[in-house]
């Protein structure tokens, strides 16, 4: 199939049917979905720098860009316990803890665990973190064991990874797509599949300032559709996405452009949602609403990353409520983030094969 | 200002939409305070909301757009905002 030039809004002289919401829930199993995935409605995330250490250093790494890295980590933790509990008092139910390597900071981990149950951590893999705590864990991968020992100077990475993750429910790989890994992804798809571990995809969004090579163009972003449809056909026990997912991350325009991104840093609104309540803390315990997302020092313009997606495409449920495919879409994409986010959630089929444009 | 008894009737089927969609317990469409802020007192959050608008949408034959949804703080307004609609 060829889908470089698939995703357009399509033409029609007719006046497009006006479906009702009630009319888009008939179908049964649009239903059931629907049920399923508003359950989670209730989450509302934060995110944290746990530590200003890493064990790698990579290229392009978010971390190491802006204010933040210099922030002093506090190690202290009735510190973080008492932050947690504050966080839960103002209405936060989700942490993501990332920055710079969540993985040197376990006893932090625990508190934030005991405090908060539900949530995820960013990590490289390299270390594994404890049993004990029970959050979601993402695996970053950034290519081959090759790629991996030049942009990350890591050695055997994804050996390692693996070896650390395989078998553990916590556990998604998010392969980030750079300009230069596209291909290699085959190669790491094998390893997953051969000890059975769940992955899902990210796409490179360059750091604000960032002129190397693994920034995307339009042509490698329309590789990485064609990659991540492939794999999405050839293994769907173990990619985590969907169709729509394809479209929102590899469309030549980005996230913010899309959707409208609805992060506090390109969000003044405090009324409601994410630019009400999203905080992202640096590794002191600060904070500061004005650089506030989810992935800090990403350009916003070039942003089409999995961790803003999640919430960003979500929450434009009322956008997709147009078609039953658009709806069914935004079902799948919705489906998507819950499974690769929350720990037991599992991912029921695709309900829309088709590349569905996103509703501008 | 003195609730006319259409508006009433619309307080009440608000509040009933609100109490079912969000799955609302020990409250009652009667005993639900129109004016109760449903973000800041409720703890309502975006995605609640936009439920509820769909709902709403359906219901009353409106279109309610996503820049008005900060109009929609308690029960009242949105049966005002519905009257307004209506009435264009």
């Amino acid at each position: 199939m060829d889908t470089t030039n698939i995703i357009t809004i399509p033409q029609s002289n007719k006046k497009p049917r006006k479906w009702k919401f009630s009319e888009l829930l008939a179908d049964h199993g649009v239903h059931q979905r629907w049920e399923k995935v508003r359950k989670f409605f209730f989450l509302r995330e934060s995110t944290y720098d746990m530590t200003n250490l890493c064990n790698i250093r990579c290229d392009g790494c978010y971390y190491y860009e802006g204010d933040k890295q210099f922030a002093q980590g506090n190690e202290n933790p009735e510190a973080w316990r008492k932050l947690m509990q504050e966080e839960k008092a103002r209405g936060i139910t989700y942490v993501v803890l990332a920055g710079a390597e969540p993985s040197m900071v376990p006893e932090l981990l625990e508190v934030c665990y005991q405090e908060m149950p539900i949530g995820c951590i960013a990590t490289n893999g390299v270390k594994r973190i404890p049993e004990s705590v029970g959050y979601k864990i993402h695996i970053s991968v950034w290519g081959n064991d090759k790629t991996s020992l030049r942009v990350r100077r890591a050695k055997n990475l994804l050996l390692k990874q693996i070896d650390n993750y395989r078998g553990d429910p916590r556990a998604v790989f998010v392969y980030t797509f750079t300009r230069d890994n596209i291909d290699e992804m085959h190669e790491v798809m094998e390893s997953i599949v051969a000890h059975d571990c769940k992955i899902t995809f990210n796409v490179f969004s360059s750091p604000v300032g960032y002129t190397g090579s693994l920034r995307h163009n339009r042509n490698s972003l329309e590789r990485t559709r064609k990659v991540m449809l492939d794999l999405l056909a050839k293994y769907p026990g173990h990619v985590l996405f969907s169709p729509y997912n394809v479209v929102a991350h590899t469309h030549h325009y980005g996230l913010h452009k899309l959707y409208g991104c609805s992060y506090p840093r390109r969000n003044p609104s405090t009324d409601i949602g994410l630019g009400r309540s999203f905080r992202q803390y640096r590794a002191d315990l600060s904070w500061d609403r004005d650089v506030a997302c989810c992935v800090p020092d990403t350009d916003c313009d070039e942003c089409r990353h999995y961790a803003s997606g999640s919430a960003v495409v979500t929450a434009r449920l009322y956008r997709h409520v147009t078609d039953p495919d658009t709806f069914k879409s935004w079902l799948d994409y919705v489906d998507t983030y819950l499974a690769v986010w929350v720990k037991g959630y599992e991912k029921g089929d695709n309900l829309c094969h088709e590349l569905i444009a996103p509703p501008l | 200002m003195p609730v006319s008894t259409d508006n009433k009737a619309l307080i009440i089927r608000i509040a009933e939409i609100i109490i079912s969609e969000l799955k609302l317990e020990d409250i009652t469409p009667e005993t639900f305070d129109p004016a109760l802020d449903l973000v800041d007192e409720l703890g309502v959050d975006s995605m609640d909301l936009a439920t509820v608008v769909l709902v709403l949408q359906d219901e009353y034959g409106i279109t309610i757009d996503e820049d008005d949804y900060p109009k929609l703080r308690n029960i009242r307004m949105i049966a005002e905002y519905i009257e307004q609609k209506r009435n264009a």
